[in-house]
């Protein structure tokens, strides 16, 4: 089986890939320090399973996910947090991700969510799957009006630009990154604010951070 | 060969370091612990030259753990290895006893040189860490 480990710390890619060293016939064929890069590689290399940290800089492990399963359905992704988050445990689903677990657990959880992935089966700890059904019994309790819901869903690129605003870049290190003009990528940034009713750059970072779109 | 033992509640961080040393055989990594309790116990039994520390920790802190292998084994150096940036924070660790501080955020080297440094005596404080509020960290206990 073949593992693709991204995290943007060194330390903490090289204690997954001793916890996965432990089982024979599992190689991690390749390590990514930011979402982006885990996506190229991920798509040259095509892995079974990419063990990746929902924060990482650049692009977070959220939206690798979502493009990564876009690209090659058949490679099962596991998301590794500090902090369980009610808020992101149907997100982080609905991006087709099959493993939720925190890094304080990582000795007793890795290897045996590896191990359902590879036989492309989910793996939840009981308390992932209480909040996950949480979510389900009471779909967006916070906005009784499920049309707004969708109408002001941000887009997969809305979320990158997100995460892009919210690590200081301006519109134009914005537009230069993903290759877009200014002045989409202003238009891009009006429509986030508007959505999110954000009003400052303030409450977009303080929006990321809550929402462990960077780190704090 | 000097011997490091390593205290931090995440084994991922605990195999990274034990990752790390295992390709720099002039470190032997001659335990670890999980909270601050166990780490002074160790400290005590195997008297290691340095231990490598994490701050947040259930139970007793790094910090605290690192103020009595301080006074317990002043021979022993602590190195922290953490998550926290602030110069706050790295003010607390030098007036705990810590010889070093290495972010968890560090490149895998950055930890091999801090090691090195308080072996022979320095003290360490990461690149990433604001220049002038290190500088006053050391100064203040100095």
């Amino acid at each position: 089986m073949r593992i693709l480990v991204a995290d943007d710390h060194d330390i903490i890619r090289r204690g997954l890939k001793e916890l996965l060293a432990s089982r024979a016939g599992w190689e991690v064929c390749a390590e990514a320090k930011t979402g982006r890069e885990a996506v190229t590689l991920a798509e040259q290399l095509r892995p079974d399973v990419v063990v990746m940290d929902i924060s990482m800089p650049d692009l977070n492990g959220l939206e690798a996910a979502r493009k990564i399963r876009k690209s090659l359905p058949k490679t099962e992704i596991l998301i590794l947090t500090l902090h369980f988050s009610d808020q992101l445990v149907r997100e982080i689903v609905e991006a087709g991700v099959r493993a939720y677990i925190m890094k304080s657990d990582a000795d007793r959880d890795l290897v045996a969510a590896v191990e359902a992935l590879g036989n492309h089966r989910p793996f939840f700890t009981a308390r992932a799957a209480d909040m996950l059904l949480d979510g389900f019994v009471r779909p967006h309790a916070a906005s009784p009006d499920p049309d707004a819901v969708i109408r002001n869903r941000l887009t997969s690129r809305e979320r990158e630009i997100v995460q892009l605003l919210a690590e200081g870049k301006s519109s134009k290190e914005v537009a230069v990154s993903l290759g877009i003009s200014v002045k989409t990528a202003e238009t891009h940034r009006a429509n986030i604010m508007r959505k999110l009713e954000l009003h400052s750059v303030s409450e977009l970072v303080r929006y990321a951070v809550r929402n462990q779109i960077i780190e704090a | 060969m000097p011997r490091v033992l390593i205290v931090d509640d995440h084994a991922v961080i605990r195999r990274g370091v034990q990752g790390i040393l295992s390709t720099y055989p002039e470190w032997d990594l001659c335990g670890e612990a999980d909270n601050g309790q166990d780490a002074i116990r160790l400290a005590g039994e195997l008297a290691p030259e340095v231990v490598i520390m994490d701050v947040s920790m259930p139970g007793m802190n790094g910090l605290e753990a690192t103020r009595i292998i301080h006074d317990v084994l002043p021979e022993t150096k602590v190195l922290l290895l953490t998550l926290h940036s602030s110069s706050e924070f790295v003010r607390s660790a030098f007036r705990a006893g810590a010889r070093g501080y290495v972010l968890k955020s560090d490149a895998e080297n950055e930890l091999v040189r801090a090691l090195n440094v308080v072996i022979g005596e320095g003290t360490y404080v990461s690149p990433a860490i604001d220049a002038r509020a290190a500088k006053e960290s050391i100064f203040y206990n100095n």
